[in-house]
């Protein structure tokens, strides 16, 4: 037992483990802060189809030799251009649409990585692998969690007016159209950046899972975000720790914690008790 | 002659299909109070979308001064939303600009005065979710009022509303007027339109707008309504009833009681 | 500078691809010549009618995701199968199975709740596979040919599962069909006027979930939706009736389950991916050829 112990602070002895902490770290505060927004717009599938349509983008950025990150970023950028083409035909459905695009993209970017002439990264890609994190990633991640928590700091009025009453928060002046792109365009950065820890199939993790941890639990729009990327932190220690102690997959491991998070979260009876609901009145006949 | 805060002229709009709305000419001065009358599908709340700005006019042209408060007809609000009444009243200042600030000390004051104003301090941090169907009405309205716009588009307000919490919102209209702006309010009520400065009555059409006591004739209401309309007290009240064969009777249809009331009475 | 150096890079990565390229392409003969090529060929077309007329359900009834999330869950379960011995296509059915027999006996999936839900446990299945693969049995039971599919290894038993599910298919679209039309046209009507649509339904649930276990060894886990989504798609672009919108699909199912074995040959790549990329630029073509059209 003391032996268990002792090994969930192995992380912290070696310099590749401190990386992974701190990446991991940096990713729980970017997309647990975005998750309660993620949830709010209702951007789940989207979130995860451009998560999986963003790997030829990431491939061929691994094989050119630039940043993976970049490489992502551009990658969800095609995704999101080729699942508005596809569902521009009402007959087919966005459900269809999405499918096709993220088939073909997900088939495309295996095809460039599995190819004998790549050398096989292709498992990093998918799922993650802090431990070779640079730090270059370390420093792309700082930044973006910067830039990210100072949009998020400006836009939070709009985002909650918005996610509240759409069309009340147009006529009170704002225009949701653009508050909405750049909540997108904040999943876009958050989704470049998850691919080095958590990969591309495992990204959602912590756009959703955080959001879900603490719904019920937090009573405004403020305390959802800080308690969403407090929590994506935590829990995300906390995989790498395991990882270390049991000697699994650090990215799964992550994912799974994170997962483990919104379970107990939802299980959970609220932290806060709300105020007894008022009885509604009986409608006017 | 003061100016008008909202003006139409031969306004039409539609959803992609036949048009929902044509031909509306109106105009309203500050301090003015309006009621939108019509069926269901009537148009009602496409004038209203048109005037706030959701929708764009397809013939015809309409002008609002400043930006219109807009109080919505459905239940869009989402109810699990963690925000308090206070929260929700608090939105209306994001009208003012610089939204990427947080609230300022006289914008949360303004937020409070308005709940009080709809009767409402004292659940001010309760869950909007948690609230009855009139309350979540009123601190909409506070959210309107907060906004501090000249012109005030109401789509049913009272629709669902307990009749305490009617009775406010009501008397409410009333403190807008003294206060210089223009209340448009669609409703179903045919009688409350009486209290009103002017009524428009819609059906997919203008069909008439003027001052109640002129305008609301049993034959505009027929054309209103597309049936036959009772009026009763000498006029002070109508209601609405269905054709049926001499002999035979059938309850009125506007939930009014009026028992008795024979079929072809003008 | 910088950009000098990335274009230096970019080509000598392109070198490096255009060996396998520049050399000659394989005769297509070869598909029938070589003992595998003729079973993985055979198990693609068989797979090409079952996926391309449930294609044609699914994008119908809108039921895109519940394939790709029921391709999904299957990852872990054949992790665990083929660490201990089992038939993966058992476990792959048991997992399948039992999703569809769940999303059948439910209301549709409300909204976002469901979406969340389904999203997060489609995300937990991945990483339990992972981690059981990788470190539990310590199997080399290659992530990558459950994730992906894989062109050898095709036996006899996946022929014999190819096409029972390919007949079931054509039985089910001409006994079922228009049960599930009628469903998807007017639920309320058709369950009304005493056509049984919930047992309909749960049929068509469990054959895409069958035909879905079929199509494990070939494309993959993760990439099912190519031949059970793609076709149809790109077939409803150009056909606005019935029949010939499955008979499209089929076809297109066929191009693409053919092509993109020719092309997984000449690579030598996992057949799934090839068979994807394919479906994509099959419905490139298809939609910058047709008018655009409204929903019907």
């Amino acid at each position: 037992m003391i032996d268990f112990l002792d090994a969930l602070l192995d992380p912290l002895r070696s310099g590749l483990g401190r990386r992974a902490l701190g990446e991991v770290a940096l990713l729980g505060a970017l997309g647990g802060g975005l998750s309660f927004w993620v949830t709010s717009y209702r951007l789940s599938y989207a979130a995860e189809s451009l998560a999986h349509g963003l790997l030829p983008g990431a491939v061929v950025a691994a094989l050119v030799g630039v940043p993976v990150a970049a490489g992502a970023g551009a990658g969800v950028l095609l995704a999101a251009l080729l699942v508005a083409a596809a569902a521009r035909d009402e007959r087919i459905g966005v459900e269809a649409a999405t499918a096709v695009a993220v088939s073909g993209l997900l088939g495309l970017g295996a095809l460039l990585a599995l190819a004998p002439a790549s050398p096989q990264r292709l498992e990093e890609l998918l799922f993650g692998d802090p431990l070779s994190v640079t730090g270059a990633d370390l420093a792309l991640a700082g930044a973006a969690v910067v830039a990210a928590g100072a949009a998020l700091t400006a836009l939070h009025r709009p985002l909650a007016a918005v996610a509240f009453d759409r069309e009340g928060a147009r006529a009170a002046g704002l225009q949701p159209a653009l508050v909405s792109a750049a909540l997108l365009a904040l999943v876009a950065l958050s989704l470049a950046v998850a691919v080095r820890g958590l990969g591309n199939l495992l990204a959602l993790a912590v756009l959703v899972g955080p959001a879900v941890a603490v719904r019920g639990h937090v009573r405004t729009p403020a305390g959802a975000v800080i308690g969403g990327a407090v929590v994506a932190v935590v829990a995300g220690l906390a995989g790498v720790a395991l990882s270390f102690a049991l000697s699994v997959a650090t990215g799964a491991s992550v994912a799974l914690a994170l997962c483990a998070a919104a379970v107990a979260g939802a299980s959970l009876p609220a932290l806060r008790p709300q105020r007894p609901r008022a009885r509604p009145a009986a409608p006017a006949g | 002659m003061s100016e008008t805060v909202v003006e139409a002229d031969g306004l039409g709009a539609a959803y992609g299909g036949p048009p929902a709305l044509s031909g509306v000419s109106f105009s309203l001065k500050p301090g003015q109070t309006l009621c939108v009358l019509g069926p269901n599908g009537g148009g009602k709340t496409t004038l209203f979308r048109v005037l706030a700005g959701d929708l764009e006019a397809q013939t015809g042209t309409a002008r609002v001064d400043g930006r219109p408060a807009h109080l919505p007809q459905a239940e869009r609000p989402r109810l699990d939303f963690p925000v308090s009444a206070f929260d929700v009243a608090l939105m209306g200042s994001l009208a003012h600009g610089r939204w990427w600030l947080p609230p300022r000390g006289h914008e949360r004051a303004a937020a409070r005065r308005a709940l009080k104003r709809v009767g409402l301090e004292a659940s001010e941090h309760d869950r909007f979710g948690s609230l009855s169907g009139g309350q979540r009405q009123r601190v909409l309205l506070a959210r309107a009022l907060v906004q501090d716009a000249r012109v005030l588009l109401l789509d049913e307000p009272l629709a669902g509303v307990d009749p305490a919490s009617a009775e406010r919102i009501t008397a409410l209209f009333a403190e807008l007027r003294a206060e210089g702006r223009a209340v448009l309010v669609s409703t179903h009520d045919v009688d409350s339109a009486r209290g009103f400065d002017r009524v428009l009555c819609l059906n997919r059409r203008q069909v008439a707008f003027g001052a109640p006591a002129e305008t609301l004739g049993s034959d505009v209401l027929e054309a209103t309504y597309g049936a036959e309309i009772v009026m009763l007290d000498d006029g002070r009240r109508a209601v609405t009833v269905q054709h049926h064969a001499p002999g035979e009777f059938h309850p009125p249809a506007a939930g009014r009681a009026a028992p008795g009331a024979p079929p072809d009475h003008r | 500078m910088r950009s000098f150096c990335i274009g230096k890079r970019l080509s000598r990565t392109i070198l490096n691809y255009a060996p396998p390229l520049a050399a000659a392409p394989p005769s297509p003969l070869e598909l029938v010549d070589l003992a595998f090529t003729r079973s993985a060929l055979a198990e693609l077309v068989l797979l090409a009618v079952a996926g391309g007329l449930l294609s044609g359900w699914i994008v119908l009834r809108r039921l895109a995701f519940f394939t790709h999330a029921a391709g999904t869950a299957t990852f872990p379960g054949l992790v665990v199968a083929e660490a201990a011995g089992a038939s993966p296509r058992l476990a792959a059915l048991a997992v399948a199975g039992g999703y569809a027999g769940a999303v059948g006996h439910r209301p549709r999936r409300t909204g976002e709740g469901g979406d969340t839900t389904v999203a997060l446990l489609l995300v937990v299945a991945l990483a339990a596979g992972v981690v059981l693969a990788g470190d539990v049995f310590s199997s080399g039971a290659g992530v990558d040919s459950l994730l992906f599919g894989t062109l050898i290894g095709v036996e006899g038993g996946d022929l014999v599962v190819s096409s029972v599910v390919a007949a079931l298919a054509v039985a089910a679209t001409v006994l079922l069909g228009p049960v599930w039309a009628a469903a998807g046209f007017d639920p309320e009507a058709a369950q009304a006027a005493g056509v049984p649509v919930r047992r309909a339904d749960l049929c068509l649930l469990a054959l895409i979930a069958a035909t879905v276990v079929a199509a494990l060894p070939a494309v993959g886990a993760l990439l099912v939706t190519s031949l059970l989504v793609v076709p149809a798609a790109a077939a409803r672009l150009l056909c606005d009736r019935l029949s010939p919108l499955l008979a499209g699909a089929v076809a297109f199912a066929l191009v693409q389950g053919v092509a993109g074995l020719y092309l997984a040959l000449w690579l030598d790549v996992p057949p799934g991916p090839a068979v994807a990329a394919v479906g994509g630029l099959v419905f490139a073509a298809v939609a910058c050829v047709h008018r655009p059209g409204r929903a019907a």
